[in-house]
């Protein structure tokens, strides 16, 4: 019995980059998106779960979309008795460089502590090439984050991604994520210095770091409290308008 | 602050300490570092060993030594993530060469997980255990239970499975070169291992994949063994497609000393990244059963390569055959 070899996530990160057609100066196109279910009766507290999570800035934007059972997504419609949050993938970053001409080399996921609001070090990380399955996808339900703790007190741990660009691209990169800032893309942690290691990550030589925060840490801090979410391995893209800015919700 | 070298040279010593099961003076810690190639001298682990004190990572136990205290433990899982991809598959290394284990006289010493699960949950943990086994889940045959351990706290018991590294032990004794690739979760259909649903390699991360699988709930070893359809976790190996006589000799006698692998073997295999020069070797693992316990709603925690024991304790017990 065979079947075409799986994919690892590096090759699906390009594919996802390729179909992004997100142009921040317009504020229009196609974003990569992560959609979780969870049931029905939690929608409420998760609401608020996400709201806290974007204040606190863990979340690569301040767009999301809660769906009630029967609404779509993506071609995906959400189970009766269940609801759904969908927020932006932070590899979007990935496919608005690409198409800016800056092509990343996606490092991985991990978990990211926190000390004192600001990013420490990596402590847990699962490398894009060596996996086929989301990192921060399975990590958002192993018990390894505290994002509740990180919103109250700035100590703990979250969900959050690193790649690489070219130090070539330094200043086009740097313009860039200025821009995504202004238009409520609150994800960047950090970007490094050449040759420098970013959060404990060594980087290529003549690269530098750029980590991004995970799409799944509203997901993730609904675990901490309580709420079981299931996050679903397909992602896709969508027009970024069908996901609202958060005040709009 | 600590950087570059000198953080690896603390995170060694961390290491060294946590295996130790006594208090560490200043001595030994220097010649068990030169042996992992640091060399130091006194005046410099002194000064590591005071650096820690202060950071609370470790504590000095009157003049006898110092040991590592829950800071520092937790320490040594948090820094240096890029050191550590990869760390899983290096202790687990360890384990294979510690593993003594002949399959033609079944002597020797095989590697094992070590569960811990509490008193009262014991025995619906060894059912899940036995369940998964019998249906052919697991790496071995038996597991063994055991309670004397100081690794098992008061009020819980401790479950001792096979660990599949044990057959690259005995692999490499017989000259073959075995590479750990994948940990995976594979579908059943049918009673049969059908195609691969994810794998993640032991070189790319600095978790088990296999704990990952089961944490995230992705497994169905449940349904696999009532229904015939489920959700499997088994380890992928390679080895030079010029070793297959001699692997298959190998597994021949493992499989009559009661281990139960493989669940295939080839070049091109179910959807496995292919090579041709390398024969994947697919074996469903001992953490089956751990899944198959998390999945029954129970609280378990493993070890993964907790160490080594002789063939005869794990053999003897609990036999499922």
């Amino acid at each position: 019995m065979m079947s075409l070899p799986l994919k690892f996530v590096s090759h699906r990160i390009e594919e996802y980059a390729l179909q992004v057609t997100y142009d921040p100066e317009e504020d229009r196109g196609h974003v990569i998106y992560n959609l979780s279910l969870l049931q029905e009766e939690d929608l409420e507290s998760a609401m608020r779960i996400v709201r806290d999570v974007a204040r606190a800035g863990l979340m690569v934007s301040d767009r999301v979309r809660l769906l009630v059972a029967g609404e779509k997504i993506g071609g995906f419609m959400i189970p009766a008795g269940q609801a759904g949050v969908c927020t932006i993938c932070s590899l979007t970053l990935d496919g608005l460089l690409l198409r800016k001409g800056i092509p990343t080399r996606s490092i991985g996921g991990g978990i990211l502590e926190i000390e004192d609001w600001e990013p420490r070090r990596f402590i847990h990380l699962i490398q894009y090439e060596h996996t086929t399955i989301d990192p921060l996808q399975v990590l958002a339900s192993q018990d390894l984050t505290s994002i509740l703790e990180v919103m109250q007190m700035g100590n703990g741990t979250i969900l959050a991604n690193v790649r690489e660009v070219h130090m070539e691209a330094e200043h086009a990169a740097s313009q860039i994520l200025d821009l995504l800032v202004e238009l409520g893309f609150m994800g960047v942690l950090e970007m490094g210095a050449p040759n420098i290691p970013l959060l404990g990550m060594p980087v290529s030589p003549h690269y530098l770091g750029i980590a991004m925060v995970g799409g799944t840490n509203p997901m993730a801090a609904m675990n901490e409290g309580g709420i079981k979410t299931t996050t679903l391995a397909m992602k896709g893209v969508i027009p970024v308008e069908e996901l609202p800015h958060l005040e709009e919700c | 602050m600590i950087h570059g070298e000198s953080e690896r040279k603390i995170l060694e010593i961390l290491r060294i300490l946590k295996e130790s099961k006594e208090p560490m003076g200043a001595k030994r810690l220097s010649e068990l570092m030169a042996d992992r190639g640091y060399v130091l001298t006194d005046r410099a682990v002194q000064y590591y060993l005071s650096y820690l004190d202060r950071r609370g990572f470790t504590r000095k136990i009157g003049n006898v030594g110092r040991v590592l205290t829950p800071r520092g433990v937790a320490e040594m899982e948090r820094a240096l993530v890029e050191e550590r991809v990869g760390f899983i598959i290096s202790e687990l290394e360890r384990l294979a060469y510690r593993s003594t284990f002949d399959p033609s006289s079944a002597t020797g010493d095989v590697a094992y997980n070590l569960t811990i699960a509490s008193e009262t949950e014991g025995e619906a943990v060894a059912a899940a255990f036995e369940e998964a086994i019998k249906a052919g889940y697991g790496f071995f045959s038996g597991y063994r239970q055991l309670d004397r351990d100081p690794r098992v706290p008061r009020g819980y018991t401790g479950f001792i499975t096979v660990c599949s590294i044990t057959m690259d032990g005995v692999l490499q004794r017989r000259g073959v070169p075995v590479r750990v690739a994948y940990g995976g979760r594979i579908s059943v259909q049918d009673g049969e291992a059908g195609t691969f649903l994810d794998l993640i390699d032991y070189r790319g991360t600095t978790i088990d994949p296999l704990q990952l699988f089961i944490s995230a709930g992705l497994t169905s070893v449940g349904s696999a063994i009532s229904e015939g359809k489920g959700i499997a976790l088994a380890n992928v190996r390679k080895i030079p497609v010029q070793a297959e006589e001699e692997t298959r000799g190998t597994i021949g006698l493992m499989q009559e000393c009661g281990f139960s692998f493989p669940v295939a073997m080839g070049v091109e295999l179910f959807n496995l990244p292919s090579d041709p020069y390398r024969l994947s070797v697919v074996a469903f693992s001992g953490m089956n059963c751990v899944a198959r316990a998390v999945e029954r709603g129970l609280t378990v925690r493993t070890e993964i390569g907790a160490g080594t024991i002789p063939f005869s304790k794990i053999a003897g017990s609990n036999e499922s055959r």
